[in-house]
């Protein structure tokens, strides 16, 4: 009896894994030039499992990873996971899809046709960009974002017989008011209209205040706060604190002195001059994407830490 | 020799404090949660294997009439122990860095995988320290054709033990791959080898309770082994339904480990039936206290909550939620954690005063009604908490801890931590008894409770003998609600709620079945310990008449 059991299960298993079930493997599956096969070992390597749930399995305390790709994207993603610990805003999104193997990898090369795609990650840029997570920052080293993404791209891929579970609970709306109640439905309506233009906001801002106070405004719409942190913490990138002025040994010998030509060469070109201690590729060039104000008010800020 | 097995119980029970302090309530910080958490994990096995381990050693030559063979190689397994427990510890805080150690495509250092976080490093040690066991105890057993059902439970179980470790050492690229073979080693182990040891403990701890022969409890061991093997063999596809491997799994794995409760419903009419062999008051009141406890709730947390979340249109629900820790925490720490605590509280008086009920066993008592009371609201907020994220999580699709997920299961995380407070009390009382125990006798001998100060009334009422019908009945209610869970969680199919989004049937069904299943828990134990509790009365009462209800029920 226990015999035939075992046959039983065996059989089954070896059905399993036959290639004829399509089931995909993580050496099909690539981004840009990264692999899932690496990438499995780097979700393993920070323990991810005993947080988060992957194909429902680990700890319960953040979201079940295995069909984030498909909702959020590569670009959300690439933006969200070097500074988990504050959710990614439009603008960051946006600077993440100038990449070329991002937006190859999304299909799409605008912010709406990405939002189209992966409305959860509009959903998430409207409702909490900007905002703090409960997420440490993990600092990671060049490359493990990208196989990092790879991987979530492999589980996304995964047939996992219909797991989880679809939402048939209808729009976003319906279901904000089915959680909060009737009240909160216009409640939650205003921060979705507030953040959803951030464009409009950072040129609003600057006809308010002066530049520090537009500088400061900027740091946050543009995720700048991400990463760099205003009191002295090291999280993904230094911190503006008394960064002004200081000289900091570069990452392949060289020192430099952090002043205003510093400052702009690192938003425009990051990666010429990287500050030792930090990983080379992390950030993304801001070349195109900001203004030649919106630096200035970003120094005159900076000045001020 | 005797001193060391005490002594590796007591390395479990120090483990057993660090891990109830590690309950993560802190967040991030130095200490991430998953770091936290591994290690939650990691001492939770280590130190019930710690038990298990002593328990078997400690059982094994009385068992076998013979001496324990090898002592210095078991010297040297206790040292390991500790050595390769602190090793674990360290390493786990390197996910913080993303360092797994990788070398040869294995990760020596962590390995990142639920419940098996120890790198290379560590699952070869411990190889190496269950092959020292199964040599030891192998050795310590008589020859093959003497063996009697317990030692062949326990015989099996070491070589099961160690035998199922290996299905944990390799890195597997694939994630359904992964996950196929990562619950060879948690399921198997659980459902394949430490039920196997858990059956053959709690039988021959009855032998030693209870005075039964070998023989009378050797077909409960017998019939439950098997049992648990026919039903926990193809169980495991429970684990298959979601993980990427086929749908056919969710046949077998629904049909196989519904049947998984019934080894559990066997064991437990069993412990009645020997508990009520006979009827002489009880010599050590905590050791039985925590089997019992152990017994039940291997029946309401692996049995009933198991089943409830079984079935594939249950378990897509249930699956990755707080509804799983629910069953998770009463089930390990309540069936295992439960039993060893009960080994210890007869071992160590045994190995102190030689003599078993020896010792003032109010501390035990009180300890044990808050680690169980503890243990039951945890399984409680986990349950209630976890009803209503499946509502937010997986029929609304929030998930947002801080925003949408989080303010709606605040009370439950106050629940966990108040539940979990109490647990750890419960803890550091029985720790600190079973430290003490030998000098406590000493000094409190004269202030021990003559049995004449529990009231001397007769047995009627609450306290009366418990009959196999009424404890067929209790039974009965725990299944009634338990099928109510069952159905709390069937019901997010429904298109009411699935579709239309209305959580008032399942929080209707969940606000009755958990706080009804763990309400009837309680007071079934109670009761249970009430009527043995009784007989101390009795036998004080009527001191003549009891030797020879002794001889007649021991017959019977």
């Amino acid at each position: 009896m226990l015999g035939l059991m075992m046959l039983v299960f065996i059989v089954l298993s070896g059905f399993s894994f036959l290639g004829s079930r399509n089931q995909v493997t993580p050496d099909e599956i690539t981004f840009g030039t990264h692999y899932a096969t690496d990438g499995k070992k780097i979700f393993q390597a920070y323990n991810c499992m005993d947080c988060h749930t992957i194909v429902g399995n680990g700890a319960y305390l953040g979201p079940d990873l295995t069909k984030k790709y498909a909702a959020l994207g590569p670009a959300w993603l690439a933006a969200f996971l070097p500074s988990a610990n504050m959710w990614p805003t439009e603008f960051a999104v946006q600077t993440q899809l100038k990449d070329k193997d991002i937006a190859a990898d999304a299909g799409v090369d605008t912010i709406e046709a990405y939002y189209e795609k992966y409305p959860e990650a509009k959903e998430r840029v409207q409702r909490r960009g900007g905002k703090p997570t409960y997420m440490p920052t993990l600092r990671f080293r060049a490359g493990e974002v990208s196989q990092l993404i790879a991987f979530l791209k492999y589980t996304s891929a995964m047939n996992t017989e219909g797991w989880p579970p679809k939402v048939m609970t209808g729009s976003l709306e319906h279901r904000l008011e089915l959680l909060h109640g009737r009240v909160a439905g216009s409640a939650a309506a205003t921060p979705a209209g507030s953040s959803s233009a951030p464009g409009a906001a950072t040129s609003a801002g600057g006809g308010a205040g002066g530049a520090v106070e537009r500088g400061a405004q900027l740091a946050q719409t543009l995720g700048c706060a991400a990463c760099h942190s205003t009191d002295g913490k090291k999280i993904t990138g230094p911190t503006w604190k008394g960064i002004y002025g200081s000289h900091e040994k570069l990452v392949g010998g060289g020192t430099a002195t952090v002043d205003d030509a510093y400052i702009i060469e690192s938003i425009l070109k990051p990666n010429a001059k990287v500050v030792e201690g930090y990983p080379e590729g992390t950030m993304p060039p801001y070349e195109g994407l900001v203004t030649d104000e919106q630096i200035q008010d970003l120094i005159a800020y900076i000045k001020t830490l | 020799m005797l001193m060391l097995i005490l002594f590796f119980v007591q390395v479990g029970l120090g483990l057993l404090l660090a891990l109830q302090h590690n309950d993560p309530t802190l967040l991030a910080g130095t200490l991430n949660f998953n770091v936290v958490r591994s290690t939650h994990l990691n001492l939770g096995l280590i130190w019930i294997l710690s038990g298990f381990i002593g328990s078997i050693l400690y059982v094994g030559p009385l068992l076998s009439k013979r001496e324990l063979a090898s002592p210095w190689l078991i010297k040297f397994l206790f040292y390991a122990v500790v050595a390769v427990t602190l090793w674990n510890v360290g390493t786990q805080s390197l996910a913080m860095q993303g360092s797994a150690g990788w070398w040869a495509g294995q990760p020596w250092l962590q390995e990142g995988l639920e419940y098996i976080e120890g790198g290379r490093v560590f699952d070869v040690i411990v190889l190496i320290g269950f092959a020292i066991l199964c040599y030891v105890v192998l050795r310590t057993f008589p020859k093959v054709r003497e063996w009697n059902e317990i030692h062949w439970g326990l015989g099996l179980g070491v070589v099961a033990l160690t035998v199922v470790w290996l299905f944990g050492m390799f890195y597997v690229p694939r994630v359904d791959l992964q996950e196929y073979f990562r619950w060879f080693v948690v399921h198997y182990w659980v459902e394949g080898v430490w039920e196997v040891i858990h059956i053959s403990l709690v039988g021959i701890l009855i032998v030693l309770l209870f005075k039964v022969s070998v023989k009378e409890v050797g077909y409960a061991v017998f019939w439950g082994i098997l049992l648990v093997w026919l039903s926990g063999l193809l169980g495991n596809a429970h684990h298959y339904f979601w993980v990427g491997t086929p749908e056919f799994w969710q046949f077998w794995g629904s049909l196989f480990s519904a049947l998984e409760p019934l080894p559990m419903i066997f064991c437990f009419w069993h412990i009645y039936l020997d508990a009520h062999a006979n009827r002489k008051p009880l010599e050590n009141a905590p050791a039985f206290y925590f089997i019992l406890g152990s017994v039940v709730l291997e029946q309401v947390g692996a049995g009933i909550l198991g089943f409830t979340m079984t079935f594939a249109l249950t378990n897509v629900w249930s699956h990755g939620t707080w509804v799983t820790p629910a069953h998770g925490h009463l089930a390990l720490f309540g069936t295992f954690g439960l039993l060893v605590l009960g080994a210890a509280y007869y071992a160590v008086p045994m190995l102190r005063r030689g003599k078993p009920g020896d010792f003032d066993q109010r501390l035990g008592r009180l300890g044990f009604w808050l680690v169980f009371s503890g243990i039951i609201g945890l399984a409680l907020a986990f349950a209630l908490g976890g009803t209503v994220q499946v509502y937010i999580s997986r029929i609304l699709g929030f998930e947002w801890l801080s925003g949408d997920l989080m303010p709606s299961m605040n009370l439950y995380k106050v629940l966990v931590v108040s539940f979990g407070f109490v647990l750890t009390v419960g803890a550091g009382v029985i720790v600190y008894d079973l430290c003490t125990l030998g000098r406590q006798t000493e000094r409190t001998k004269a202030t021990e409770p003559a049995p004449a100060q529990i009231p001397a009334r007769p047995a009627t009422g609450w306290s009366r003998p418990l009959t196999g019908f009424e404890a067929g009945t209790w039974l009965m209610g725990m299944w009634i609600f338990g099928f109510i869970v069952t159905f709390n969680l069937l019901s997010y199919n429904l298109d009411i709620v699935r579709v239309h989004g209305d959580p008032t049937l399942p929080y209707v069904l969940a606000g009755i079945g958990y706080p009804g299943l763990f309400l009837t828990t309680l007071l079934f134990v109670w009761r249970f310990l009430a009527s043995m509790e009784a007989r101390v009365a009795e036998a004080a009462l009527s001191p003549a008449p009891n030797p020879a209800a002794v001889g007649g029920g021991g017959r019977a």
